[in-house]
């Protein structure tokens, strides 16, 4: 190999080099953030677990103490993770179906370009818009027991946010309304793309609308739909807004859900438990992580 | 090649405004000729706070004092932080009485002690007993109280002449009162009594049943006859149907005529001064008529200083000098509806005519003021705040609320990072 071929390959090799990195630089400011408010804060949770931390004195080193606590002694810890897993659950398994339906068929209603669609695809969309605090305060005047539309207009004299299974249904009805738009735009979005011979062919077909759906739409979309699953469950997973506002976990502790609990321990008026909180909080993501994974599973086959 | 050269100037930039934000708020607060003074005062009683700090500044001080108000929640969440982290801590900081013996134990507060002789009128007898206890622990001074503020009674003018015109004849409006008016009121659709912020009242009534949270300062007495007593005695209230409902909001009924009795804190004076209803204010609720056993839940907003590495004595000294200025200047922090720690208050003839006065009026009265003061108060104000009226309503036996709110503090005691 004589010195030219040497120097154009290196100069190739230099070039490929430095056309490799700028993909990098390009991702840099989001690598730098997510590192900042990610993955260090990821990590230092993580450690904190294991130790007895006042978020004051340095951390002790505990093991695995604070795990062998919430997950298999009898003390109030233990008690909070059960009832807060139990409640957390039960709001996703309630709340998940609705989020991703109402949206979904929002979105193919809108796909259908009715009249002042844009109109109402702006209305839907609206709510996400809003801090959770807004959102809380405008249902709760409306599910108010003296002076809300909703008791005077049907004559009722119910305690909404007070009694099961009333407190629930504010809450899940309160998280629909807020999170439509997200899941809508996507599936909006989705639909768009669909290409319309499908439509005509199967309109040649015979197929009625419903099968157009079941069998065009449905799997047309099974990526965003898989997508939207995914980030919705993880996200109402992670509710705390709304019962901490509404039925401040009420009524005997029945919607106190797994955060408000971890809150409560890391940043109460009395010392901090964040050592106990954070294996709190590591369970919680665990439980996120095999719930997403199984949905994965389910629903990645011939995709 | 340009355009990337542009990008990591820009990047650049940014760290570098990142690191220098850093340096000047670390810097600005140890060296600085300002008093950072850190405060919860964010509604009505911000304005007066201002006030005072205006007034102080213009007197032109050698340090003068910047204000900066932040919501409770986010003021206590960051105090630990701050601490931990050594940088950007205020000079002087505003905490809830109740929270000085757990920071104490946290390392999070410096004492006056060796400031104090250079001002020998700040001194227990300047101030009001209960508050100016409150401020030290295990014989050093950790706080110095700004006020007093008392959970009491306001009641409506009009039905109180309509229903009980003899319940206020000696200020203190007994239960016996409150359910006698109530049974009256009933057939007109009005409400006696508001059962409104449980945490207050709950103690309120434990401290006339003769319950403490603690017998030896260290583990909680909770679930105990003066306990069960209490939640009792709220419940057959409840069942007598002369409460406010569940899911009812009291403040709205008061508001709006349709209650008569309504237990609330001094500091909302304002809010319902802008309703058009007569009010007037007493003691909260009492079980019984004699002034001796009479119990009114107070707490009290403390000036503390925060832990700093290297304490800068003449900006501390420069910090008492802010204190002892507030305590004969009180007036404005009255205006908010506040009852200001200091006895030199009472002689104000303004202040004299407010109507929370009648608190600090006579000795009777301020030895009724009682601070709930305990080490780990924090985690028993959590578990009332949270379960709140349960058992009242009937959601929950008390037997089962008693044991768990001893066992959720005890446990939490437990967990504790110790010393």
């Amino acid at each position: 190999m004589d010195s030219t071929t040497t120097h154009v390959a290196a100069g190739a090799k230099a070039q490929t080099r430095r056309k490799s990195s700028k993909p990098y630089l390009y991702l840099l400011p989001h690598l730098v953030i997510f590192t900042i408010f990610f993955l260090v804060p990821l990590v230092f949770g993580i450690y904190v677990s294991f130790t007895k931390w006042d978020l004051v004195r340095t951390p002790r080193f505990v093991g695995l103490q604070n795990y062998q606590t919430i997950l298999f002694s009898n003390s109030t810890f233990h008690t909070q993770l059960v009832e807060g897993l139990r409640n957390t659950l039960w709001f996703v398994l309630i709340s998940v179906p609705f989020c991703i339906l109402v949206p979904l068929l929002l979105a193919v209603a809108l796909n259908a370009k009715p009249k002042f669609g844009k109109f109402f695809q702006g209305l839907f969309y609206l709510p996400s818009l809003f801090s959770i605090s807004a959102v809380v305060i405008v249902w709760t005047l409306i599910f108010n027991p003296n002076y809300g539309p909703l008791n005077s207009l049907f004559h009722l004299n119910q305690v909404w946010t007070g009694t099961q299974p009333w407190a629930w249904m504010t809450i899940v009805i309160v998280t629909i309304w807020w999170t439509i738009g997200g899941n809508m735009i996507i599936y909006q979005a989705a639909l768009n793309g669909i290409p319309k011979d499908y439509y005509e062919a199967a309109d040649i077909d015979g197929a009625s609308s419903w099968e157009k759906f079941l069998h065009i739409t449905l799997p047309s979309i099974r990526g965003q739909f898989l997508y939207t699953l995914v980030t919705t469950t993880i996200a109402q997973f992670n509710i705390y807004g709304q019962p901490l506002m509404m039925t401040n976990g009420g009524p005997n502790g029945s919607t106190s859900v797994l955060m408000m609990y971890i809150q409560q321990n890391a940043f109460g008026a009395g010392q901090s438990l964040a050592g106990l909180a954070s294996a709190m909080a590591v369970v919680l993501g665990v439980c996120i992580l095999i719930v997403s994974m199984i949905q994965f599973y389910f629903l990645r086959r011939d995709y | 090649m340009r355009r990337l050269r542009s990008l990591v100037l820009a990047l650049a930039t940014i760290l570098l405004a990142f690191v220098a934000v850093g340096c000047t708020s670390s810097r600005a607060q140890s060296d600085s000729k300002t008093i950072v003074f850190w405060n919860p005062f964010t509604g009505p009683d911000g304005t007066s706070m201002q006030k005072l700090v205006n007034e102080y500044n213009a007197t032109k001080p050698e340090y003068p004092v910047k204000n900066i108000s932040l919501t409770e929640g986010d003021m206590y969440a960051k105090i630990p932080t701050i601490v931990n982290s050594g940088r950007g801590i205020p000079d002087l900081q505003i905490v809830h009485v109740e929270r000085i013996k757990d920071y104490v134990h946290n390392g999070i507060l410096d004492t006056y002690d060796q400031y104090l002789s250079n001002y020998p009128n700040i001194k227990s007898s300047n101030y009001v007993q209960e508050a100016w206890n409150g401020g030290s622990y295990e014989g050093h001074r950790y706080g110095i109280p700004l006020d007093i503020h008392t959970f009491v009674m306001y009641y409506n003018k009009d039905l109180v002449a309509k229903y009980c015109p003899e319940a206020l004849d000696d200020n203190i409006v007994t239960f016996d009162e409150i359910k006698a008016a109530g049974e009256k009121a009933k057939k007109d659709g009005i409400t006696a009594l508001g059962l409104t912020w449980w945490k207050p009242n709950y103690l309120s009534m434990l401290g006339q049943q003769g319950g403490e949270l603690t017998k030896n300062g260290v583990d909680p007495t909770l679930n105990t006859e003066p306990a069960k007593n209490t939640l009792n005695f709220y419940k057959s209230l409840y069942a007598a149907g002369i409460t406010s409902r569940d899911g009812q909001d009291p403040m709205q009924l008061f508001l709006t005529g349709k209650e008569i009795f309504h237990p609330e804190g001094i500091w909302m004076v304002n809010q319902i001064r802008e309703s058009k209803i007569k009010f007037g204010l007493t003691n909260a609720p009492q079980v019984s008529a004699d002034p001796k056993k009479m119990v009114n839940w107070s707490s009290s907003h403390q000036f503390v200083l925060l832990k700093q590495a290297k304490r800068n004595t003449a900006k501390t000294k420069a910090t008492l000098k802010f204190i002892n200025w507030v305590r004969t200047h009180s007036i404005h922090w009255a205006e908010a509806g506040q009852n200001p720690a200091s006895q030199a208050i009472t002689k104000n003839k303004a202040y004299q005519k407010m109507g929370q006065s009648f608190l600090l009026k006579s000795k009777t009265e301020q030895e009724s003021l009682r601070i709930f003061d305990y080490r780990y108060n924090g985690y028993v104000a959590d578990f009332l705040d949270r379960y709140a009226l349960d058992p009242v309503f009937g959601k929950t036996s008390i037997e089962k609320y008693l044991k768990d709110m001893q066992s959720t503090v005890q446990d939490k005691i437990d967990a504790q990072i110790t010393d």
